[in-house]
């Protein structure tokens, strides 16, 4: 890509566990200032990945290069350089907003100027100024989601491991919590982050789909979309859960989605295969209308690689 | 080592406790609550055994007899009964532990000293109740015989001095009226005391199971400040106990404390500090917090229990067992506490078991440190 040495740089590294390989040799370069996004599905090997790469996971085979430093050996060099946020809720309930951040910012060695500056500047950062004197456990899921970052920023690390940050919070949480990550990545933080959510895959630089512990695409969001095979159909049929059987299994079919109660069809060929869609909906009697072709999202993407590699 | 990591953790700690309020209440009370359950639980002092007592004699030796014998608060006399079928009736009806039977030749036999023709009868499946009422009647009897014999010896004109050729006074030292509690408390405080390693073994496996441990591996703190920082905040609760313990065992149970606290507190901030790297220990191999409890109560608890010579003198023990008891932090500190209550003995004696608890507790650590590792799986 260009001469600038990659933040992280993984060469087959893998992690097995009792009875599965839950990362299975994982080739990534991911260069400064970059915002990745991991998507798959549940058990792809996202999380273990992240912890991989945190230092919280022991590397069972290849290695890996994180801030410049070789993650099996030096374990403890890379952590002072990253902030890492763990899916679940990881802070202390019991301690207040100002106590956490205290704590991680002590833990991560901050002076005490260092500390008031960054503290307050990431509470206003995180719009939890006037809350800090609460009790994490009495903060709602968002603000608990604003407050763990804050505690993965304390240390300004160069490289940010997000383990599906905004699992579980409403959206508009999530847009602030994006517009946070945004403005993180504007100013040079490379950010790592893993998401269920195809519209947050979108908003990243390069995205990187795992698949039962294996990366199986890597690209930047408009390609993956470019690349998608197939085309896209939306229709509004009078029964869609009788349409839905009906199609399903139709030749060059590729997916079905519903979508309130118009269905999104993935074809190969709208050409080819629009009549006979239009046919069978015919033959049972099934009305439909609002017949159009739409551009395909990252989610018909997704679905539609997941089903080329399970084929 | 980074004292900033270790008073931030510390701190923290600290935090927990105090707002948690059922952790607050197993730290400060538990040890008292167990120490007032297990001392009445375990020394039951029995009074009033009830007795049935049927006297084939009915003469005034056997009235003076039963006189005797039913004139304590020890023994009472629930009835005295015309047949061998009635004692059997009412100890199967559970109303006696024991029966008395006076023999019909009680005063002929007793005179012409051929010995003392009484029978007792207990109820096997209460032996503690029954062998109190054998001795206690065995001890009225002797009494009752002495009076007689005395008696008759000076009927006969001779000097009571001459003829007792021997003197056998028992005198026990430190606990002199045998009350069981005096010699069981100061043991039952060296077990009460390693309470808060259950805590420090709970609070590695809570993080564990809140997640919040994952957040902490991902920071530069080390392992030793982690598990220091998190062992703190127990030995300054634990130490508060260590002063409490002490006063309700004088001002509630009565027993005398003779030695010195200042040495009695040195050393049992050694004993928290070895019994808490014990719990650390629990706490770094198990996952949750139940099998951390579980745990507990297998290495710690049990062991204190059977093995640290509280109940059972270790002198007794098979040879395997003496050398567990010697690697539990609660054998030697049990000898410390006793020691400090009642001889009062001071540091000449007391110190190879405070040197044995020093070393105990930095093999824990070192053990805790080694296995523990900045990693989740």
């Amino acid at each position: 890509m260009n001469s600038i040495s990659p933040i992280i740089l993984t060469q087959g590294l893998s992690r097995d566990f009792k009875s599965n390989r839950a990362v299975d040799r994982l080739d990534i370069s991911i260069q400064p200032g970059e915002l990745f996004g991991i998507v798959g599905p549940d058990g792809a090997g996202k999380t273990t990945t992240l912890r991989l790469l945190a230092g919280l996971l022991d590397i069972s085979d290849g290695s890996a290069q994180v801030v410049g430093f070789n993650l099996k050996k030096n374990p403890e060099s890379v952590k002072p350089k990253v902030g890492y946020m763990a899916q679940e809720f990881s802070l202390y309930a019991e301690l207040s907003v100002l106590e956490n951040l205290t704590f991680f910012a002590e833990l991560y060695d901050l002076d005490k100027n260092q500390m008031r500056e960054r503290r307050d500047s990431l509470l206003e950062f995180a719009g939890l100024t006037e809350f800090k004197q609460r009790r994490a456990d009495k903060l709602s899921g968002g603000m608990q989601k604003k407050l763990s970052l804050a505690c993965t920023l304390i240390h300004n690390p160069p490289l940010l491991l997000l383990d599906e940050p905004t699992t579980g919070v409403d959206p508009i949480s999530r847009r602030e919590f994006w517009n946070i990550l945004t403005d993180l990545h504007l100013h040079g933080t490379t950010i790592l982050i893993s998401t269920p959510y195809m519209d947050e895959a979108d908003r990243c630089t390069r995205v990187g789909l795992m698949y039962q512990g294996r990366l199986v695409e890597c690209a930047p969001p408009h390609e993956i979309r470019a690349n998608l095979k197939g085309e896209l159909v939306e229709i509004t049929p009078s029964d869609w859960k009788q349409a839905l059987q009906l199609l399903e299994d139709l030749p060059g079919i590729i997916a079905i989605q519903t979508y309130g109660e118009s269905l999104h069809i993935l074809v190969n060929s709208v050409d080819e295969q629009l009549p006979e869609i239009k046919n069978v909906l015919h033959k049972h009697d099934i009305k439909y209308q609002n017949v159009r072709q739409t551009s395909a999202r990252m989610e018909e993407a997704f679905i539609s690689l997941i089903r080329q590699i399970e084929a | 080592m980074s004292f900033r990591h270790l008073r931030a953790v510390t701190r923290k700690e600290i935090f927990h406790i105090l707002r948690d309020r059922m952790t607050l209440v197993l730290v400060l009370f538990t040890p008292t609550i167990l120490l007032f359950i297990m001392a009445y639980a375990i020394t039951v002092d029995i009074r009033q055994v009830p007795i049935a007592i049927l006297d084939y004699e009915r003469s005034a030796i056997s009235r003076s007899l039963i006189q005797q014998i039913t004139a304590g608060d020890d023994l009472e006399l629930f009835s005295q009964v015309d047949s061998f079928d009635e004692i059997e009736h009412l100890l199967i009806q559970g109303e006696i532990k024991a029966a008395l039977i006076i023999d019909p030749n009680f005063s002929s036999d007793l005179f012409s000293l051929r010995g003392l023709p009484i029978q007792i009868i207990i109820d096997g499946t209460e032996p503690q109740s029954g062998a109190y009422a054998v001795d206690h009647i065995a001890l009225r009897a002797e009494e009752l015989i002495n009076i007689q014999l005395t008696r008759q010896i000076q009927a006969l004109g001779l000097d009571l001095d001459s003829i007792q050729p021997i003197d056998l006074r028992i005198r026990t030292w430190f606990n002199p009226s045998l009350k069981p509690r005096v010699d069981l408390v100061p043991g039952l405080i060296s077990m009460v005391l390693g309470l808060p390693a259950l805590s420090v073994a709970l609070t590695l496996s809570h993080e564990r199971e809140h997640g919040t441990l994952e957040q902490l591996l991902a920071t530069p703190i080390s392992r030793v400040d982690l598990l220091f920082g998190k062992m703190i905040p127990y030995i300054f609760f634990g130490l508060l106990n260590v002063i409490l313990i002490p006063l309700v065992a004088i001002a509630w149970f009565r027993i005398p404390f003779n030695g010195n606290f200042l040495l009695y507190f040195a050393l049992s901030t050694i004993f928290l500090f070895a019994i808490l790297g014990l719990g650390t220990i629990v706490g770094v191999f198990m996952r949750t917090q139940a099998a951390a409890l579980a745990l507990s109560f297998l290495v710690i608890f049990f062991p204190g229990f059977f093995l640290t010579g509280i109940f059972f003198p270790i002198a007794s023990m098979p040879e395997i067992a003496r050398l567990e008891a010697l690697a539990l932090p609660g054998t030697h500190y049990a000898i410390i506490t006793r020691g400090v209550f009642l001889p009062g003995v001071g540091l000449d004696i007391l110190w190879p078991y405070g040197v044995m608890l020093l070393g105990l507790g930095m093999a824990f650590i070192a053990i805790a440190a080694l296995f523990f590792r900045k990693k989740l799986a």
